[in-house]
């Protein structure tokens, strides 16, 4: 005899199952810089309001959880701002790549790569020009892997020479030879990975903020005073295109 | 060592300098060593930018002085930078590694306002030739570590300085970038 069943409710482990397909779909990376940004400002209840309109995961990688968390929890003076980063890392707002069954060692293999590639796609002066380090080339990597594996993601980096390097290295190089005042060659043949980038910033994330009506700052000049802030925690942002996003804030 | 020469020529400028007690000519040769440093990492390089800067702002502070523990400090700081010119003028590497570390180590020697002063001169100076080697275009993390200073110092320090930088690197419009961030958040 056939027994037919109620379809019983999903317990706690299937419940995990199923949120970690909706939230595995798509990410966001997070740099150092935008961390230390929006920890230093005071607003990372910020980054908590946009991980709950996000159907997605919030990840950073080892080498970033070190600096924003590991390191300046021993300095007395960036104390306070690692433990706001760190709690938003105890209450799941921020996770590890392992949530994603990413292990640290693969990370730590394509940075390896990346930051081979990456330090080595300009020369001047006879020498490779060591451009980026282990911290912003493990969220290329991390990037790179999340691509491979379908997951849609964007990489949330303030500091200027990661950015520039993924989205114009032309741009770079003529920047990186009127300032070093040397002949800068480009190895093209370094630059296809890196067209696989999407890249925000800090002024980005406090704008979709403020679209999504989760700013609690009842005041006309909220984005302004926020873009303002952190740019002077440095994000790379000129005064012209902080102007420009206000514009387009009011238009929409 | 790399840029020797141009080191040499630093220092010998600077202490001519110091006799002046030209800290502005001291700053701007302090700048002078920040191309090399950018292009080649070289640790000794960027030491020299750290010591001739801290010295420009020791010399501007007259309060100084008045501390206890300064004649003799400053004493040895300029001896060492006459070790320092003697090594460079014979290539002898290690000698002026020796000279950077006897400065060093006279500032650990010290006590009282005058340790924390100039310890918090030497860490500033740390800061601004971070955030000048930041703004050749080396990225924030790298600069951080070759100046062995925390991101959360250069950040705030680079974050009030960089804007007319910026526009040189401009990649993609604010729009693009706005369009990335609204998708993501579907």
């Amino acid at each position: 005899m056939t027994q037919t069943t109620k379809p019983q409710e999903p317990n706690q482990k299937q419940k995990e199952v199923l949120t970690k397909k909706i939230d595995s779909h798509k990410a966001i990376i997070f740099d150092s810089g935008v961390l230390i940004s929006f920890s230093m400002n005071g607003i990372t209840h910020i980054i908590k309001n946009l991980k709950n309109v996000f159907k997605g995961k919030f990840l950073i990688t080892s080498e970033v959880k070190k600096e924003v968390i590991d390191t300046p929890l021993k300095i007395r003076r960036f104390k306070l701002e690692a433990l706001k980063v760190k709690e938003l890392l105890n209450e799941g707002v921020i996770e590890m790549p392992s949530s994603l069954g990413i292990e640290d060692s693969e990370i730590t293999n394509r940075t390896k790569e990346i930051t081979g590639i990456a330090n080595s796609i300009f020369e001047g002066g006879g020498k490779d020009i060591h451009l980026i380090d282990l911290g912003e080339a493990s969220c290329l990597a991390l990037g790179e892997i999340l691509n491979e594996k379908g997951i849609k993601n964007v990489i949330a980096v303030d500091e200027r020479t990661t950015r520039v390097l993924v989205e114009s290295p032309e741009n770079l190089r003529k920047f990186l030879e009127k300032k070093l005042h040397v002949k800068i060659s480009l190895k093209k043949e370094n630059l296809e990975f890196l067209k696989k980038f999407r890249i925000i910033r800090s002024p980005e994330l406090i704008y979709v903020a403020y679209k999504k009506g989760i700013i609690k700052l009842e005041d006309s000049s909220a984005l302004d005073a926020l873009l303002y802030a952190v740019k002077y925690k440095g994000s790379s942002i000129s005064e012209s295109e902080i102007e420009e996003i206000k514009k387009i804030a009011e238009q929409k | 060592m790399q840029e020797r020469e141009n080191i040499l020529r630093i220092f010998q400028e600077t202490k001519e300098a110091v006799s002046k007690e030209d800290s502005a000519k001291i700053k701007n040769l302090s700048d002078k060593t920040t191309n090399s440093a950018s292009l080649t990492h070289d640790p000794d390089n960027i030491a020299a930018a750290v010591i001739v800067y801290s010295l420009s702002k020791i010399i501007e502070r007259q309060d100084y002085k008045k501390l206890p523990g300064w004649d003799k400090f400053y004493k040895i700081y300029l001896e060492s930078i006459d070790r320092i010119i003697d090594a460079l003028k014979k290539s002898d590497d290690e000698g002026y590694r020796e000279g950077v570390k006897i400065i060093r180590k006279e500032i650990s020697k010290l006590s009282g306002k005058l340790k924390e002063r100039i310890q918090e001169v030497f860490r500033d100076a740390s800061i601004n030739k971070a955030s000048r080697i930041y703004e050749h275009g080396i990225s924030m993390e790298r600069t951080a570590r070759l100046l062995g200073v925390t991101l959360y110092e250069l950040a705030s320090y680079a974050g009030e300085k960089e804007s007319p930088k910026i526009l040189e690197t401009k990649a993609i419009d604010v729009k693009t970038r706005i369009k990335t961030a609204m998708e993501i958040f579907g």
